[in-house]
């Protein structure tokens, strides 16, 4: 065993892959700093790139892309409102506000900190638990899924802030728009009103860059004169205190832990895993009023989660095989170009790879810290650039994005449209959050539940014999009664304190 | 493929990946552009069916066939510690469990999805069928013992199957898999049943002959590589080559097939 993790050690300690691994996270950095350009398409467009080289040197190539992107896709989010990548959407929520602060400098050193911290958490998952985290992934069966979905799906009151009414049509409106396409049973059309542009359905990643990038570019050009404008122009301090850091370690192991689990699960990944992460820790926080408006626990630990969803996509695609997102599912087909099989053969016959890997990440993991804490204040002068140069900017990267996702016009009308509607909705406080949720939630829940109901022979009890499904369930109820439980319980203490006054 | 061709054309060849609805979008993309030879797309079995479907009404005689470079063949599998050893043991229990037997594919309207149709009509089985986006996902299924079977692309299982995850009951091909080689075929147990995957180019149609026969000899010398060969060993395929005419004959041939067909599958499944 040690000798394994010393020949896997001794593998990457090699100036030719540690350069390509740097060379891959400050290309990630870019792709994830970037609304519009993803993680996946980062590794997608630089896999065939990595033939030519060693397997090491491919692997940290594309391992760095990895995970330089998704902390990159945290910082547009900060600074400007925008995320990077789907999975930093939560990190906008309780980053963006710090910014209008003044504290710039600060949230981009806590997403540096809290996203190392995440992804290290989650390393450490894969290499002492991979095996059971992997068994628990394969207990995901439609069931359980829609149980997942469900779940994520209560958390629309929670991620509405105060205008939980508006919230809640948000999200109806994004459960509709994910009905569009073919019904995922039957393969029938739906709303697609005869255009073969609609059959897949409206794509997310487009749909994301409109409402929160040019929705937020419209938002900021209506309201020049008024407060709301960004440039402050402060930075700040960027590292946290010690008391700082103290209130947010426990947000983060929480938020670690929730993003490596989500993660680990085929198809589901940061960007779930981080809102359940942040409205986990919103409820079981002391200060939940100051989650949404600049709270350092929400920022740190949406950021671990969505980390951490690396740690947990490669656990289940070194162990089983199985992609856990979109990323390794490219990162499979690289392996295999290199002629390296990733499954539990790998795990008994070639160790030292595995801990290649292991070691690979913990790196990466370093240096997209060290980028981010060294970077955060010149790339917190971007809110020094004169907004218009700004606002041209994300039109710009969001047009060209959306049209490069999959080479479709329909993808840069689809970000148009929902830019308008970005804008709409933050003119009426109609909160992004849970149309977001609807989004992604919507087409998991559907498919799942309708699954689950053909296993079951449309049997509605029968789905409550899985387990996984019933604390599921169980959380959801909780999570819908708890505002009520607690009213009571303070009505219940006000009535004692007056009684005991009298 | 494109890179292997490339330095057979003199001009580089750039792939844009246009997906959507099975491969019509980009059918119907190519099938629009100018016949100058210089964009072309890539035709799999789907530019044979999407008109049976409806996606698009676009098929093999609208485009210039340019020639076909691979075949992959579908299998049948089940989880590794499941109770059916055979291909006849399989079917035995779906004809009697009368669609107890939960039978993940990869999308309805798939071509792996239309193979799990002709086994219930060649056999007499009956399936309750789990639909998936795509064979990963229904595969991941099996594996985690939530659907009992599965068929996708030979390529698609073989990895698993070499695991120990996966127990691969049968090809549904004439001749045995070069990945697969122990599993029988369904044509030697005695039912001619199957529908390959295929991959072919194409270009809009009403190409001129002589550009399309030049970017056929390209193709054909990057088939001849051994990167080609590999590349098909790793993945599953069967390397196969077919000339414009006999690729044009052979994709009509699989139109007629679909158009014939799917009417028959579909009825054959609302009626269960």
């Amino acid at each position: 065993m040690i000798g394994e993790i010393l020949a896997g050690l001794a593998a990457v300690l090699d100036w030719h892959v540690l350069g390509f691994l740097a060379a891959g996270v400050s290309l990630g950095a870019v792709f994830g700093s970037l609304p519009g350009l993803t993680a996946t398409m980062g590794v997608a467009v630089l896999t065939p790139l990595t033939f030519w080289v060693s397997a090491e040197q491919g692997l940290a190539m594309l391992l760095g892309i990895y995970c330089g992107a998704i902390p990159a896709g945290g910082i547009p989010a900060i600074l400007i409102n925008v995320p990077g990548t789907p999975a930093s959407i939560a990190t906008s929520w309780d980053g963006y506000p710090l910014t209008r602060k003044g504290q710039a400098g600060l949230a981009l050193g806590i997403n540096a900190l809290a996203s190392a911290a995440g992804q290290l958490t989650s390393i450490l998952f894969l290499a002492f638990l991979a095996f059971p985290i992997a068994r628990f992934a394969l207990q995901f069966g439609p069931a359980e899924y829609f149980g997942l979905a469900l779940l994520g799906i209560s958390l629309m009151a929670g991620v509405s802030g105060r205008h939980v009414l508006k919230g809640m049509l948000a999200g109806s409106l994004g459960l509709a728009l994910a009905l569009v396409g073919l019904d995922p049973m039957t393969a029938y059309p739906r709303y697609t009103f005869g255009m073969s542009e609609f059959l897949d359905g409206i794509s997310f990643v487009p749909v994301m860059i409109g409402l929160f990038g040019l929705g937020e570019v419209l938002v900021q050009i209506s309201d020049r004169h008024a407060s709301r404008a960004v440039s402050s122009g402060v930075i700040g301090r960027i590292m946290p205190k010690a008391a700082e850091a103290r209130t947010m370690l426990g947000a983060t192991l929480s938020g670690a832990t929730v993003g490596t689990m989500v993660g680990a699960i085929p198809a589901a990944g940061g960007d779930i895993g981080s809102v359940i992460a942040w409205e986990q820790a919103r409820r079981t926080s002391s200060d939940k009023d100051k989650f949404g408006k600049g709270s350092l626990r929400g920022l740190a630990t949406s950021c671990a989660a969505c980390n951490a969803a690396i740690g947990g996509a490669m656990t289940t695609m070194l162990t089983l095989g199985i992609p856990g997102d979109a990323v390794s599912a490219i990162l499979i087909g690289a392996l295999l170009i290199h002629g390296i099989q990733p499954g539990p053969l790998l795990f008994a016959n070639n160790q030292s790879f595995v801990f290649s890997i292991v070691f690979l990440l913990v790196f990466a993991s370093l240096l997209i810290m060290a980028i981010g804490i060294l970077g955060a204040k010149p790339l917190a002068r971007i809110l020094n650039i004169p907004p218009p140069w700004l606002w041209m900017g994300i039109v710009l990267f969001g047009t060209v994005g959306s049209y490069a996702l999959n080479n479709a016009v329909v993808d840069v009308w689809a970000m148009y449209v929902a830019g308008i509607g970005g804008f709409l909705f933050r003119k009426a406080s109609v909160p992004l959050g849970p149309l977001v949720l609807g989004l992604i939630l919507g087409p998991m829940m559907e498919s799942n539940l309708r699954r689950a109901l053909i296993l079951t022979r449309g049997d509605w009890l029968d789905l409550l014999s899985r387990p996984i499904l019933l604390v599921f369930v169980a959380a959801t109820i909780l999570s819908l009664l708890w505002p009520l439980i607690r009213a009571r319980r303070r009505a219940a203490k006000r009535n004692h304190r007056l009684s005991s006054d009298a | 493929m494109a890179s292997l061709a490339e330095g057979q054309i003199g001009v580089p060849i750039v792939c844009e990946n246009k997906p959507g609805a099975s491969g019509a979008l980009a059918f119907s993309y190519v099938a629009r552009r100018s016949a100058d030879g210089y964009t072309i797309g890539h035709a799999p079995v789907e530019i044979a069916i999407v008109r049976s479907l409806g996606y698009a009404d676009i098929g093999p005689s609208d485009v210039s066939l340019i020639c076909l470079v691979s075949k992959t063949a579908p299998a049948l599998v089940v989880q590794a510690d499941s109770p059916w050893q055979s291909f006849q043991e399989f079917i035995e229990a779906a004809r009697e469990g009368a669609g107890r037997i939960v039978m993940a594919n990869s999308g309805i309207g798939s071509i792996w999805h239309f193979n799990i149709l002709l086994m219930e009509q060649g056999t007499g089985a009956r399936f309750t069928h789990l639909p998936y986006g795509g064979s990963t996902p229904a595969l991941v299924s099996v594996i985690g013992g939530h659907a009992d079977a599965a068929v996708a692309g030979v390529g698609e299982v073989v990895s698993h199957v070499k695991a120990g995850k996966l127990r691969a009951l049968a090809v549904f091909d004439e001749t045995r898999s070069g990945v697969l080689s122990e599993v029988p075929t369904t044509h030697e147990m005695g039912f001619p049943i199957g529908a390959p995957a295929w991959s072919g180019f194409f270009g809009p149609g009403g190409m001129a002959e002589q550009r399309v026969t030049l970017l056929a000899k390209a193709f054909k010398t990057a088939f001849g590589t051994s990167e080609w060969a590999k590349l098909c060993r790793e993945r599953g395929m069967e390397a196969l080559f077919l000339d414009k005419d006999e690729f044009g004959a052979f994709a009509m041939d699989q139109q007629r097939f679909f158009e014939s067909e799917i009417p028959k599958l579909v009825r054959l499944e609302s009626s269960e």
